[in-house]
C-alpha cells in the first residue's frame, strides 16, 4: 500500500471499535493448511486473544488467493482486511489496542529485532523443510497443499508454489544448505530465544506482547504438527523454558476461554 | 594459529577500507577479535571467482560467507565476543537479523538498483576493478541480483512490482536505523566498552551507507541525521583503521 493509502486506512481504523464479526481467514485445518501458514495463524490467533479481541476462525481453500498480499492469515473487521501479524499489530493499534505501549524505547527494539530474527530463522527454516525438503515434499506438502483442487489443477500449483519457494531460497542464500545445517540454525535460532526468556514467564516480564504471540504460534506448531521425522521438534524439546513458555500460553489464552488447542494431526 | 590468513575482498574508497558491506564486515571483525589478516583488495589484475567475495583463505581451507568466515575465526581462537553474556549473545543474533531483514533491501536498492546511483556511482567502481570483458557483464549481473533479492523477500506475488515494494523498503530502512540508535544511545559500543561481532555487523553495513557519494541520497541523509550512529562509525574508523586509509 502506499503511504497516503495507508495513513488514510489509519483513519478509518480509528474511528469504529473492534466488531463482534470480526473474522480470520486461513486454509482449511484438517487436510490443507501447512505448517508455516499454520504457524502465523495460530500467532495472529494468540495475539488478538492476548488484547481481548474476539475473533471467528473461518476456514476456506482459498485463503490464499482472497488475502490482500497473498499470505494468511488475513482478518476481515467492518469492511477491512488486513493481512500478516505486522500489519495487523499496526491496524489494532490505530484502533487503541496495545500489547507493547509499556516498553521503552531500547525494549521496543529488542522486540522487533526478536521478531525478525524468528522471522528470518524460524519461518525460513519452515518453509525450507516444506518445500526443499524431497521426504517432506513427496509425503506431505505436495499432497496437502493441492488437496482442496481437482486434478491437474492440484499438481500444477503445488509444484508452482515450490518453484516460488525455491527461487525465494536461493536469493537469500539459503539455496545450498542441507537439511542438518538448516536444523542446526533453528536450534541456534531457539538458544537465543531461551537465552532471552530466560526465567521469566513472558519476554517483557509479566505482560505478554507481540512478540510472545510470535514465538508461542511458530514454537507450538513446529511441537504439534508430525512431520517424515522428528528432528525439528527435538530441536525445540531441548529447550524446557521454552517448552513451559508455550504450555503456560495455551492454558491461559486457549483453554481458559474454551477454545480449543488448534494442533493439526496429519492422517 | 600459525598458518597465515588472507582475505581478499573489495578494496576501499571515500575513506574506508572497503566498500563492500560484507568485506567490511569480516575486516571489522577481524580488527577487534585481533586475528592477523593479510588483505588482499581486488583489482582487475585479480584472478578468481568474484562472486563470492569476501573469501578467507587459510592453508588449507576457502571459507566464503561472513557468517561462516566469523565462525572459523572463532574456532581459530579470535573470539570477539568472550566477554558478552548469554542473553546479549541471543541479542547480537536477533539485531543481526533485524539488519538482514530490514536494512539490508533499503542498502541494495540505494548501491545497485537505484538507477541514478547505479550508473554513476556504483557500476563505473566495480567495473574498473573486475578485467575485461567481465567488467561488462558482472556489474550487471551484481544489479539484477539485488533486484530479485529485494523483490522476492518483499514483493508481492504473483505480480512483483518495483515501485510498490520502494516505500516500504525506505520506511523500514529508515524505522531499523532509529531503533538502533535508540539502543546504542550514549555508550561507545553495543555491548559496554568492546567492540563486538554486533559492532562489526552495524559497521559493516552502515559505513557504506554514510561514506560512499550517492546522487540520490535519501536513506544517508536519515543516517545523517541520527549522529549516535555517525560518531560510531567515525570512532571505529578512526581507531581501528586510521594506518590502511590509503585512498580516500
Amino acid at each position: 500500500m502506499s503511504l497516503v493509502a495507508e495513513a488514510f486506512v489509519s483513519q478509518i481504523a480509528a474511528a469504529e471499535p473492534w466488531p463482534e464479526n470480526a473474522t480470520l481467514y486461513q486454509q482449511l485445518k484438517g487436510e490443507q493448511i501447512l505448517l508455516s501458514d499454520n504457524a502465523a495463524s495460530l500467532a495472529v490467533q494468540a495475539f488478538l486473544q492476548m488484547c481481548n479481541l474476539p475473533v471467528k476462525v473461518v476456514c476456506r481453500a482459498n485463503a490464499e488467493y482472497m488475502s490482500p498480499s497473498g499470505k494468511v492469515p488475513f482478518i476481515h473487521v467492518g469492511n477491512q482486511v488486513v493481512s500478516e501479524l505486522g500489519p495487523i499489530v499496526q491496524f489494532v493499534k490505530a484502533k487503541g489496542h496495545s500489547l507493547s505501549d509499556g516498553l521503552d524505547e531500547v525494549q521496543k527494539a529488542e522486540m522487533k529485532a526478536y521478531m525478525e530474527l524468528v522471522n528470518n530463522m524460524l519461518l525460513t527454516a519452515e518453509l525450507y523443510l516444506q518445500w526443499c525438503d524431497e521426504a517432506t515434499v513427496g509425503e506431505i506438502t505436495h499432497a496437502r497443499y493441492g488437496s482442496p483442487y481437482p486434478w491437474p489443477l492440484n499438481h500444477i500449483l503445488a509444484y508452482q508454489k515450490q518453484w516460488e519457494v525455491k527461487r525465494k531460497m536461493k536469493a537469500i542464500g539459503w539455496g545450498n544448505k542441507t537439511l542438518d545445517q538448516v536444523l542446526e540454525d533453528v536450534d541456534q535460532c531457539c538458544q537465543a530465544l531461551s537465552q532471552r526468556l530466560g526465567t521469566q514467564p513472558y519476554f517483557f516480564n509479566k505482560q505478554p506482547t507481540e512478540l510472545d504471540a510470535l514465538v508461542f504460534g511458530h514454537l507450538y506448531t513446529i511441537l504439534t504438527t508430525q512431520l517424515t521425522n522428528d528432528e525439528l521438534s527435538e530441536k525445540v524439546k531441548n529447550y524446557s523454558n521454552l517448552l513451559a513458555f508455550c504450555r503456560r500460553i495455551e492454558q491461559h489464552y486457549f483453554e481458559d476461554r474454551g477454545k480449543g488447542s488448534s494442533s493439526i494431526r496429519l492422517p | 594459529m600459525a598458518a597465515p590468513l588472507e582475505l581478499s575482498c573489495w578494496g576501499g574508497g571515500w575513506g574506508l577500507p572497503s566498500v563492500h558491506s560484507e568485506s567490511l564486515v569480516v575486516m571489522a571483525y577481524a580488527k577487534f577479535s585481533g586475528a592477523p589478516l593479510k588483505v588482499n583488495v581486488i583489482d582487475n589484475t585479480w584472478r578468481g571467482s568474484r562472486g563470492d567475495v569476501p573469501v578467507l583463505t587459510s592453508e588449507d581451507n576457502i571459507v566464503s560467507q561472513p557468517a561462516k568466515i566469523l565462525n572459523f575465526l572463532r574456532k581459530q581462537k579470535y573470539n570477539a565476543d568472550y566477554e558478552l553474556s548469554a542473553k546479549q549473545g541471543a541479542d547480537t543474533l536477533a539485531y543481526i537479523a533485524l539488519l538482514e531483514e530490514k536494512l539490508l533491501p533499503a542498502m541494495l536498492h540505494t548501491f545497485w538498483v537505484e538507477s541514478d546511483n547505479y550508473f554513476s556511482v556504483t557500476k563505473p567502481w566495480f567495473a574498473s576493478r573486475i578485467p575485461f570483458p567481465l567488467s561488462l557483464i558482472l556489474p550487471g549481473r551484481m544489479s539484477k541480483g539485488a533486484l530479485n533479492r529485494i523483490l522476492l523477500t518483499r514483493g508481492e506475488p504473483p505480480l512483483y512490482h518495483l515501485r510498490e515494494v520502494e516505500a516500504q523498503i525506505y520506511r523500514d530502512a529508515k524505522e531499523c536505523l532509529n531503533l538502533l540508535s535508540n539502543r546504542l544511545g550514549t555508550s561507545q559500543f553495543f555491548f559496554g566498552d568492546t567492540p563486538s561481532t554486533l559492532d562489526a555487523y552495524v559497521f559493516g553495513f552502515l559505513a557504506p551507507l554514510y561514506k560512499v557519494r550517492f546522487p540520490k541520497v535519501q536513506l544517508q541523509e536519515h543516517l545523517k541525521q541520527l549522529s549516535n550512529l555517525c560518531r560510531f562509525c567515525d570512532d571505529i574508523l578512526n581507531s581501528y583503521f586510521r594506518l590502511s586509509l590509503g585512498d580516500g
